[in-house]
């Protein structure tokens, strides 16, 4: 219930803090109050659609772990059954260890290429402008159709990608890189960089911008070099956006999917399957939806903790 | 806060409530045939690889019919799960054309109705499939019609046939002639590759290759479906050729992680000499004209043949309105009108007393699915989905370890079979 109370609290803290102190002690109460009314109006509307979309679902979920719930047929109440189920599924275990792989792998890579565009574009003049758009325009590509677009680039004896290698005399046209896991790992990771690292460098590139220049200079005449000025200067100040892209991008990798389920259907040999992807399997072929949700559930709790972790972090590194 | 809970605790009971309710959705009215012709609207479900002939047959039933009838295209890939949602929520449709593989799960879930008195008073009962007959039977009870039929047969490239030496009129009857043509196919350059399949795709081996351990005088599933056989010596038999014929290098890359899309376009595209596939893929190929194609029975390991028998049943659901005119839908779709307007679509028909005279006559090549449609077999669980569709699963997996993966067949039968016994047990 948190988001709840911190939209409540933003929508009256004007109203109790920020007034004439003028004013007869009684009024103030009854505008206060009348502010706060007026503030649990305004967010009634999110209120509601959070409820509809996402208290009410979990619960939903929350309530259908605790049984055996086919998709069709008769549903049995096995109170934690599935979650001990859950601890023995050997597929499950090495698809959230393959997840926690996924995501030790992308997240420094995504945060690298967020930065070194982010620094790249960071100069004033158009021909800057030209590529901040050109390492953007990934983004606003659906996952599906770019996983598709990759997939077609790197088949073997038909993907473009392969073709320009192999005249180049580093691959051969029908070389099949989706065969080995490492193979496989690496076109799925490219995949997500070329799509994800412009999102995150345009968040970067707002953090930068927020560094007072006068900081920089004043380094600079101290005698700092370039390095320096990185290491001392921009890196701590840029730690609140750093904290926040880092949450987003440990949350996608936690949940991928797509990417897996569309460009290696969990192969070679079921060593790319994800928790989602499990998760899916689960449900939608075994029919087994009180299971499904029950590994949700695991889930969501895992990736509350890892995010919850990482907005300490991002509070103790803000100093205001 | 606690108020909020509170309520959100009733929402869900409720929600709950009426999803069990809907659940076992079955209606006690059932289907009366005794008030004159049937009238009104009933829907139909169907999926979009089936859209081309779906149509036409829509259109003919409405034209000569007081009960009409409305085709909603389902994409193929989700619609065992949107068909279970929908029905589960109780706005499922009143008819069904299914894949007749997840039949026995359907029926046992009891969303379908049962039709066991009237399909026995169909004068051509007998004449209908037989292996779609016994998909649609659960516990001794009809719930589905044989509707369309598909076979899974040997397509080679009589042009690679010729420039290999080969004959294309004697086609390869055992394990080793066919890889015998297929080094020689793969000897004719570094772009032809002798065989390919789809090491990834459980739906498509449970078609393609199964018929090889059926030919061979095995199985992969007791005639009951409660048990596995997966670790049978016709399976290890199968398994050890296919793996020979990808250690001697006459696949191409692509097949170890092909989910079914490559090889089709490989064999068109003519890089392929041989390719199991289905009555389909004479569409696609006839329309094309590219490769001139023959088509042979798929061999056992020292003779034999056998062929996987596909296709739809269609349904009556129990949850219907209109039963009545449901039912008249569903009877209309396997009679001779019908199943006429199937074939002049390149649609092998279910009745094995039209095959010939409707459909086998079209092409000689169409006489091998005519063949088919009789002695072909298909495996009967109510957990087919989880056994051989899923890609991940443990028939997709064995396969794929073994023939690309280096690792011990008896082994990865092993654990397959266990596995599959484990989902067995534990049921949909």
């Amino acid at each position: 219930m948190a988001p709840q109370t911190s939209l409540t609290d933003t929508a009256t803290s004007p109203g109790a803090s920020g007034h004439t102190p003028a004013l007869p002690s009684r009024r103030r109460r009854s505008l206060t109050k009348s502010r706060s009314a007026l503030g649990q109006v305004v967010v009634a509307p999110a209120l509601l659609l959070l409820t509809v979309f996402f208290f009410l679902p979990v619960a939903l979920m929350l309530w259908m772990s605790l049984h055996k719930w086919p998709l069709l047929g008769k549903i049995t109440f096995i109170g934690l059954g599935n979650y001990t189920a859950a601890f023995q599924d050997q597929n499950f275990l090495r698809a959230a260890g393959f997840t926690l792989l996924y995501t030790v792998i992308m997240t420094p890579l995504l945060l690298l290429v967020g930065v070194a565009l982010a620094l790249l574009i960071r100069r004033p003049g158009r021909a800057a402008r030209v590529f901040q758009s050109i390492y953007f325009l990934p983004v606003v590509v659906g996952f599906a159709a770019a996983g598709y677009l990759w997939l077609f680039m790197a088949q073997p004896n038909l993907g473009p990608l392969l073709d320009l290698l192999s005249r180049a005399g580093l691959a051969s046209h029908s070389d099949n890189w989706f065969g080995t896991v490492v193979g496989a790992l690496a076109i799925v990771c490219g995949m997500v960089v070329w799509k994800v690292a412009g999102m995150q460098m345009l968040l970067l590139n707002s953090g930068l911008q927020s560094i007072p220049v006068e900081l920089e200079e004043a380094a600079r005449i101290d005698g700092a070099s370039r390095s320096q000025v990185f290491r001392y200067i921009i890196l701590p100040l840029l730690r609140p956006t750093l904290a926040l892209v880092l949450v987003f991008s440990v949350a996608g990798s936690l949940l991928a999917f797509d990417q897996f389920f569309i460009m290696t259907s969990g192969g070679p040999a079921n060593q790319t399957i994800t928790a989602v992807y499990h998760i899916y399997r689960v449900s939608f072929l075994g029919f087994q939806l009180g299971y499904g949700a029950a590994l949700s559930a695991l889930l969501m709790i895992v990736l509350a903790i890892v995010s919850a972790f990482q907005m300490l972090i991002l509070r103790n590194s803000d100093h205001s | 806060m606690k108020r909020n809970r509170l309520a959100a605790l009733a929402i869900t009971a409720a929600l709950t409530l009426s999803a069990t309710a809907c659940g076992g959705s079955s209606s006690s009215e059932s289907i009366d045939t005794s008030s004159g012709e049937p009238t009104g609207t009933i829907s139909l479900w169907a999926r979009d690889s089936q859209k081309g002939f779906m149509d036409l047959l829509a259109n003919a039933y409405n034209k000569s019919h007081k009960a009409q009838v409305e085709v909603t295209i389902v994409p193929s890939a989700n619609f065992v799960q949107k068909f279970g949602t929908a029905t589960a929520g109780g706005s499922g449709p009143d008819v069904a054309s299914i894949d007749l593989v997840y039949l026995p799960y359907f029926a046992s879930t009891g969303v379908l109705e049962d039709i066991t008195d009237e399909a026995a008073k169909l004068p051509y009962k007998d004449k209908l499939s037989p292996s779609h007959q016994r998909l649609s039977t659960f516990e001794d009870k009809t719930y589905a019609l044989p509707f369309t039929a598909e076979a899974s047969v040997l397509f080679i490239n009589k042009d690679l046939f010729k420039q290999a030496g080969l004959d294309p009129e004697k086609p390869p009857t055992t394990y080793a002639e066919i890889l015998d043509a297929a080094k020689k196919i793969r000897a004719l350059g570094p772009d032809t590759y002798g065989f390919t399949m789809a090491g990834q795709c459980g739906g498509c081996n449970i078609f393609e290759f199964t018929p090889s351990v059926w030919a061979s005088g095995g199985d992969v599933l007791s005639e009951d479906g409660k048990t596995a056989t997966l670790d049978s010596p016709q399976v290890t038999d199968a398994l050890t050729f296919y793996k020979e014929m990808n250690d001697a290098g006459v696949m191409p890359e692509a097949a170890k992680t092909d989910s079914g899309t490559a090889q089709p376009a490989l064999f068109q595209a003519g890089k392929v000499g041989m390719v199991v596939l289905g009555a389909f893929f004479t569409q696609t190929l006839n329309t094309d004209k590219k490769v001139d194609y023959g088509i042979a029975p798929i061999p056992g390991k020292t003779g034999g043949s056998a062929s996987f028998a596909g296709g739809d049943n269609i349904a009556v659901t129990a949850g219907s309105k209109n039963k009545a005119a449901a039912w008249d839908f569903v009877k209309w779709a396997t009679d001779d009108e019908a199943q006429t307007i199937l074939a002049k679509n390149s649609i092998v028909p279910v009745r094995t007393d039209l095959v010939e005279s409707v459909y086998a006559s079209a092409d000689p090549r169409n006489a091998l699915f005519s063949k088919a449609l009789k002695t072909g077999k298909t495996p009967y669980s109510v957990v087919e989905n989880q056994l051989f569709n899923d890609n991940n699963g443990p028939w997709a997996t064995m396969i794929n370890e073994s023939v690309f993966g280096g690792v011990d067949i008896k082994a990865a039968q092993k654990k397959a079979q266990d596995a599959s016994q484990q989902i067995i047990k534990t049921g949909p």
